[in-house]
């Protein structure tokens, strides 16, 4: 154990910058080299490929999926995500600058927020089945719902932030109104916006799954228990793989855009505010 | 001047809420709609039967098990990951790739392996409650003042001291914040889960009912809408529950954060 | 009398909004400022200096009394008073450019123009070479010079200056105040010196560069005493004389006693 906090304390000399990343792309490749094998070892001692397919199934069943579902799928997700995410992002932006810029408005979202937030997005799933029927008005609407508190509470957050100094300095250098919203409190804003942009695309992706599984007749979600009617559990599994590949694809590059137009930021990426 | 503040809220939903019962009970459809008394019926009926606290705490209790083995497993795995960094490093992009597989994905092969007698749903919750464990303690365990550790040793503590009584205390708040998302998380993951099988298998045990099953056939069985209201209503507050207890431990536990 | 600046019987009581505590933290505060004339306040911690430029720059009003700017009353900042912060308030998402041409930007300046006045202050200032760098890219020091490259960009006529060399090490300081003096035009003809308004809670700081200091006393900050410092411009060999000496003795006199239990109240 203490040896383990030497090592914390203690960094390695550090190697090249070349060298650094090949050490990381190679811990990596073992790390996944170690889940794939313990997985594949599992599978044969099953020796069941319904209950665990082997993982050389399951990358069959996905290139056989990318030439036919799997497209169809992964675009209706997608669509559902767009529309819902969009309007989530549109909504929380909008009614942040509402509670931020007027004090008596603000004593009605704020509370309408906080009484609404607590109730997940899951919670409305039969509510949107009755409202929407079995369609995609149910994901989008999930994904709107889900993707709107993060970014508000962040935005609002982060307007509320804005250190007073900046503002005296703006002020003091001749800056009208309109150039202390623009030039001061909206970049100081920024990366509190993007970060709570990233928060809600990672719940509006879980919501998006969880509706298409229970409310929707197309996308990812719904294409899991479609494949278990059949008992297709190599696609099944490829689907979920996808799943998480996509979700990380769009958390990384969130993370890239948020360190790329903070750069100016000593620590450029800042996570929630809580 | 604070009460005035808290007058206008207060007077909007006041009439915000009459308005909508208002408007359901004209418009003479009142199947389809929700409405304020009507939910405030179906609380009263659905206590009266127990049902609606045979069902929540079906769920509280299938996440205080799946939340306790998140922690079980998450802490340790986290806290190693931190302390040794190559294992750190090592495992954090597969952690990082199963996070990014959202819980209730899995619902299908659970379903398969542990049947549709609550268990899958246990398995969704604990998998969800893992993860916020696992960062939060490597995060925790990673980010240490070396000069804390320094001033230990220069003060005379030995290795084993140093640990109780420097890094953990150190991680301890990291872990609990962990534990406040993870329960978040659970709390969420469960009514996915429940909401999935209630779908998926018509004629689930009826012992093992939780809120989310009950929803489904109060959806699609009884087509009951006011009684829908009223599980979200019950969902809200107890997550909103469930967060503020979180946060009271949290002080609790470690007072030296401000 | 109209100074550059003149304050009458200034007073200011904070009210702490959660508890209703009320803190008087200036009580009857007169005083001038001449144009070319460089002042100094200096006084124990919790004697409101902060507060008093934070009211001769308008960003707080005072509870009573009045501050005037060229006979006229001042009811917000304004450019031609130019502020330098405490802890340097660079605008973190703006280069070093970006922060010098935030004034001429924000006074309607065209493009051009811009980028000339805040190389032309760049220069002064010494950056030259550091234009592209982030604020938290540069040294105490450096961004120091910063934010007076971007005061000085607009051209103010009075220079209100919040304890601006308090998060610097010393010689940096050292160097920072002969180069204030310089831009200010110690050694020059007097007319062409800016009136300034200078916070600091170091003495000889204060001795040093001041024409006049004002001490002010704690709790409600009153001013106990101004002292002109009689001494010839320019000040470089005069930095560690015996007469400069004997001024910050007398100083220090005056507020030793406050300064200790300042310390003691605070830690408190």
């Amino acid at each position: 154990m203490s040896d383990a906090a030497q090592v914390v304390l203690a960094p390695p000399p550090r190697a090249g910058v070349a060298g650094r990343r090949l050490t990381r792309v190679l811990e990596i490749v073992v790390a996944l080299a170690v889940v794939v094998g313990l997985w594949q070892v599992t599978s044969i001692t099953i020796n069941n490929s319904t209950l665990l397919p082997s993982p050389a199934r399951v990358f069959h069943a996905w290139l056989d999926l990318l030439h036919a579902d799997l497209r169809q799928d992964v675009l209706a997700s997608l669509a559902h995500l767009g529309i819902g995410y969009a309007l989530g992002i549109a909504t929380g932006l909008a009614l942040a600058a509402i509670s931020t810029r007027f004090a008596l408005l603000e004593s009605i979202v704020d509370p309408l927020i906080e009484l609404l937030r607590p109730i997940s997005a899951i919670a409305w799933i039969p509510i949107a089945i009755l409202m929407f029927g079995i369609s995609a008005g149910v994901p989008v609407f999930l994904i709107f719902y889900a993707s709107l508190f993060p970014i508000f509470v962040n935005t609002v957050a982060g307007v509320k932030q804005v250190d007073a100094k900046l503002v005296h300095a703006a002020q003091m250098l001749g800056a009208s109104r309109r150039m202390i919203l623009t030039h001061v409190v909206m970049p100081a804003a920024l990366p509190y916006v993007l970060a709570g942009a990233r928060l809600s695309l990672g719940v509006a992706w879980m919501a998006m799954v969880a509706a298409e599984l229970t409310g929707s007749d197309a996308g990812l979600g719904w294409r899991l228990f479609w494949y278990q009617e059949f008992f297709a559990m190599d696609k099944v599994m490829a689907v979920i793989l996808t799943i998480g590949v996509l979700g990380y694809c769009f958390d990384t590059l969130l993370r890239a855009l948020q360190a790329r137009i903070t750069r100016w930021s000593p620590d450029s990426v800042v996570d929630e505010a809580r | 001047m604070n009460a005035r503040r808290a007058l206008l809220p207060l007077g909007f939903f006041t009439v915000a809420i009459l308005a909508w019962q208002a408007a359901v009970l004209h418009s003479g459809q009142r199947a389809l709609y929700p409405y304020p008394t009507g939910v405030f019926e179906a609380a009263t009926r659905t206590i009266e039967d127990g049902s609606l606290f045979a069902a929540t705490s079906q769920s509280l209790l299938r996440v205080l098990i799946g939340f306790a083995l998140g922690a079980a497993f998450g802490i340790p795995l986290g806290v190693l990951m931190g302390f040794v960094r190559p294992v750190g490093r090592a495992v954090s992009p597969i952690v990082d790739s199963l996070r990014s597989i959202a819980p209730i994905a899995w619902i299908p092969m659970a379903l398969l392996w542990l049947g549709i007698r609550g268990n899958a749903a246990l398995f969704i919750v604990a998998y969800a409650a893992f993860f916020p464990f696992v960062v939060n303690a490597a995060q925790g365990a990673r980010l240490i003042d070396r000069n804390l550790v320094n001033a230990a040793r220069a003060l005379g503590a030995g290795r084993a001291l140093v640990v109780r009584s420097v890094v953990l205390p150190n991680a301890l708040p990291a872990i609990l914040t962990g534990a406040r998302i993870s329960m978040a998380f659970a709390w969420g993951s469960i009514i996915a889960a429940e909401l999935a099988m209630g779908i998926k298998v018509t004629s689930g045990g009826s012992g093992a009912v939780g809120l989310g099953q009950l929803m489904v056939s109060t959806l699609y069985v009884r087509r009951d809408v006011n009684g829908l209201v009223l599980y979200m209503i019950v969902i809200g507050v107890i997550s909103f529950l469930i967060d503020l207890a979180m946060r009271r431990l949290q002080r609790s536990l470690t007072p030296w954060r401000t | 009398m109209t100074g550059k600046i003149d304050a009458q019987s200034l007073s200011k009581t904070y009210v702490s909004a959660r508890s209703g505590e009320r803190v008087e933290a200036l009580q009857n505060v007169s005083f001038s400022v001449a144009p070319h004339e460089f002042v100094s306040i200096v006084g124990p911690s919790g004697c409101g200096k902060s507060t008093l430029l934070a009211l001769v720059a308008g960003f707080v009003a005072p509870t009573s009394g009045r501050v005037l700017a060229d006979g006229a009353p001042i009811t917000g900042p304004d450019p031609r008073r130019g502020v330098m912060f405490q802890d340097y308030a660079l605008f973190p998402w703006r280069t070093v450019l970006g922060n010098v041409e935030f004034g001429p930007l924000a006074r309607g300046a065209t493009r051009e123009a811009m980028r000339a006045t805040a190389h032309r202050y760049i220069e002064l200032v010494g950056l030259e070479g550091f234009e592209h760098r982030y604020p938290h890219e540069l040294s105490g020091g450096m961004r120091q010079r910063c934010a007076l490259a971007r005061l000085l960009a607009n051209e103010p006529e009075v220079w209100l200056m919040d304890e601006p060399l308090a998060a610097v090490d010393l010689q940096t300081r050292n160097i920072l105040q002969d180069e204030l003096l310089r831009l200010w035009g110690d050694g020059g003809d007097p007319g062409q010196r800016r009136a300034v308004l200078f916070v600091t809670h170091g003495i000889d700081e204060a001795v040093y560069l001041s024409d006049r200091v004002i001490v002010l006393g704690r709790r409600p900050g009153r001013i106990k005493e101004t002292v002109t410092i009689d001494l010839p411009r320019p000040r470089k060999a005069l930095r560690n004389s015996a007469e400069a000496g004997r001024y910050n003795e007398y100083i220090w006199n005056l507020i030793r006693d406050e300064a200790a239990r300042a310390i003691v109240e605070e830690s408190a």
